[in-house]
């Protein structure tokens, strides 16, 4: 009896010791179960009032300061992830964006927001998402209890576009030419010609 | 007897466009300027190639198209109809090489949302777009609203006596000064006054709520313009939301409401007659259709019950609803709420006073409460002379600045305009929902790209129908031109197909 038990015990201590393993290799996998998309909350504004959520996403834009607290907005689509300006692929849409109300304190971890010169820092917040917050004239919004700096932002060079260098030297060597043009053409009419 | 447009007729045509050309290569100066402020180097590329671009064309039409002639009725609605539509394919130049669009018919598309002060827009990513990118959107749906004929008769049709012509063929009929010319810098010099004061408005404003002293100039300029225009453009996706604040949703709704006001009704009160505001037909018009609405809409959110207080109804509610039918279209809830949250009597609220619009020879949109009033003014004549004695004479007046009888001619053309809002708005919704489109979302957005309002139910996205870009285009073109130049240039294609040669050379 006691030669069969312990192989037992350490089969079962492997299994978990190999799944507790595989939840550390693969961190991204279990957080994305608890995150909610920002299109999936304005799509199903119902559902998620007043529950307590996750987003991930970019902070763009501007910090408001109002008081003790702040507004930010954190942007999730595909552009949040990639810029078209960094190079993004087209994805058929506008931006997905949230206001987060938060103490002013939190907003000190974001650092760098997101625009056309800069990636913004990767934040994610959790707290209480409302439909239509009655604090807020009805804004659709989410009240941070909690915000995390996922990834610092940073600013980022644009390569010259020579294309549009070269057609602005062509069009103007046009304008110059067709300028000469009109001109002589004026003078004809001024001398009766 | 139809006659064929000369070859004289043409070249004359194509002098007229390329002087609208030329005024908006002279407007992208303003957006290189910022451009070149902010540093963005490939932004002020893409302006310079559009400026050389817009020259070059002047130049050849200077060239090749020049004659001793002054444009007659034909040649103004002509130029002032083919204009806007060479002006959307010049003008989105310096868009379509932002890279923030797909293909060139969708930067076309918001050109003519912005030139139309509709407010629609395909442009994707615009949370990272550059300054002088977000700066030419929004100057040119200013520009747009003023009209941009009148922008080129400002500065590069002095001295023609045409210019009234296709002043007129704009869509604007009022003439607050003798003289056209004057005319048009009359009404940039009312819209720059406001410009200066509303954006100083804005911008203290922006800074009490936390907006940082540069980009706050910037964002006070740019939702001046979207709101005074009734354009509705705003610099970050989420338009007014972004602001969570009702300091600025109160300063724009006065701005556009102001904004769609009649520019001979500004230049009336301007100039000292202030009881104008109470008595004008349109105003009366404005508050009456704007209390039907509220009243709509209060019942629609008493159904649904999710704005509970005053201040959510006004500004979820009668914010959204004033936008719409101002025809401006700044919104502060997200597209898919008008259909999700709102419910069916408030958003076919909202389709109603869209449908209506704004005032004639203003910045907005729609049938127009000028139009409105002479057909509600129409229907209570003929009910009173249906009731009078048969001998009685019963007619009608409205006041428009000065009193106005109506008779035949006036009542016939309004209807016919009326009635031509209403066939593009149903063509529109129709084409929506035979693509799949809930009927709801496809005429919503139908009748915003026709009365050029721009709010949307989310129909319009960079993935809709090709086709439906393309009919929403001629949806704004046609509604902001009111539809006169669109049946001139109906009437040039009969003429060139089925006209007879004139005699003259």
């Amino acid at each position: 009896m006691r030669k069969t038990r312990i192989p037992i015990c350490i089969s079962a201590m492997t299994v978990l010791v190999a799944l507790i393993s595989l939840a550390f290799l693969f961190p991204g996998n279990a957080r994305a179960d608890d995150r909610v998309s920002i299109v999936d909350l304005i799509e199903n504004m119902k559902k998620y009032n007043g529950e307590v959520v996750t987003i991930e996403g970019e902070a763009i834009g501007d910090i408001m300061v109002r008081g003790d607290y702040a507004w930010i907005t954190v942007n999730d689509d595909a552009y949040s992830r990639k810029s078209l300006e960094e190079g993004g692929e087209f994805v058929g849409m506008s931006n997905a964006g949230i206001g987060v109300w938060l103490p002013k304190g939190d907003t000190e971890t974001i650092g760098i927001l997101g625009g056309y010169k800069n990636k913004g820092a990767r934040v994610s917040v959790t707290g209480v998402f409302n439909r239509a917050c009655h604090e807020h004239g009805g804004d659709t919004d989410i009240h941070a209890q909690r915000i995390g700096l996922v990834g610092k932002g940073y600013r980022f060079d644009h390569p010259l576009a020579y294309g549009q260098l070269f057609a602005a030297i062509a069009l103007a060597a046009a304008c110059a030419f067709l300028w000469n043009v009109r001109r002589n053409r004026m003078k004809k009419t001024v001398r009766g010609e | 007897m139809i006659l064929r447009p000369t070859r004289e007729d043409w070249k004359l045509i194509g002098w007229g466009i390329g002087r609208v050309i030329l005024a908006i290569g002279l407007l992208m100066l303003v957006p290189l300027a910022i451009a070149l402020i902010s540093t963005e180097w490939n932004t002020v590329l893409n302006f310079l190639v559009g400026i050389f671009a817009c020259v070059t064309f002047w130049l050849v039409m200077e060239n090749t198209c020049y004659v001793k002639r002054d444009l007659s009725w034909f040649h103004g609605l002509i130029v002032a109809s083919l204009g806007w539509l060479v002006a959307m394919a010049f003008g989105a130049i310096p868009h379509f090489l932002s890279g923030h669009f797909k293909s060139y018919l969708d930067a076309c598309f918001d050109l003519m949302s912005g030139y139309t002060t509709t407010g629609l827009f395909l442009l994707q990513d615009l949370d990272h777009v550059a300054h002088g990118t977000n700066m030419w959107r929004h100057l040119l749906t200013y520009a747009g609203g003023q009209g941009i004929i009148v922008i080129a008769l400002t500065f590069l049709f002095a001295g023609t006596a045409g210019a009234f012509k296709i002043y007129a063929s704009e869509g604007k009929d009022e003439q607050l000064l003798p003289n056209v010319i004057r005319t048009a810098r009359a009404i940039w010099m009312i819209s720059l006054t406001y410009l200066v004061v509303g954006s100083l408005f804005l911008w203290f404003g922006l800074m009490k709520d936390g907006m940082p002293v540069g980009r706050g100039l910037l964002h006070s300029v740019w939702l001046f313009m979207g709101a005074w225009s009734t354009g509705g453009f705003a610099p970050q996706s989420l338009n007014l939301l972004y602001y969570h604040s009702l300091l600025i949703e109160m300063i724009t709704m006065i701005i556009f409401v102001i904004g769609s006001f009649n520019f001979a009704l500004h230049y009336t009160v301007w100039t000292g007659n202030r009881r104008e505001i109470y008595r004008n037909i349109e105003t009366r018009s404005f508050a009456i259709t704007a209390l039907v609405g509220t009243f709509m809409l209060s019942i629609g959110f008493s159904k649904v019950g999710l704005y509970t207080s005053l201040t959510e109804f006004f500004r979820k509610g009668f914010y959204n609803l004033v936008s719409g039918h101002t025809t401006t279209g700044n919104s502060t809830v997200y597209a898919t709420s008008f259909f999700k949250e709102f419910g069916f009597i408030a958003l076919w609220a909202i389709t109603l006073v869209m449908a209506i619009g704004a005032s004639a020879c203003s910045t907005g949109g729609g049938f127009k409460g000028l139009r409105m009033g002479i057909i509600t003014k129409s229907l209570w004549g003929d009910i009173k002379s249906i009731v009078s004695p048969e001998s009685a004479v019963v007619r009608e007046k409205i006041h428009h600045v000065k009193d106005v009888w109506l008779d035949d001619a006036l009542v016939k053309g309004a209807m016919l305009i009326v009635i031509s809002y209403v066939v593009i708005y149903a063509v529109g919704g129709l084409l929506g929902t035979i693509y799949g489109y809930s009927p709801s979302v496809a005429f919503f957005d139908s009748v915003s790209a026709g009365s050029n309002t721009g709010l949307s139910a989310g129909l319009t996205t960079p993935l809709m129908p090709a086709l439906l870009k393309v009919y929403y285009i001629f949806e704004m073109w046609a509604g902001r031109l009111e539809f006169m130049s669109v049946f001139a240039l109906v009437g040039m294609g009969i003429a060139v197909v089925r006209g007879k040669r004139s005699g003259r050379r």
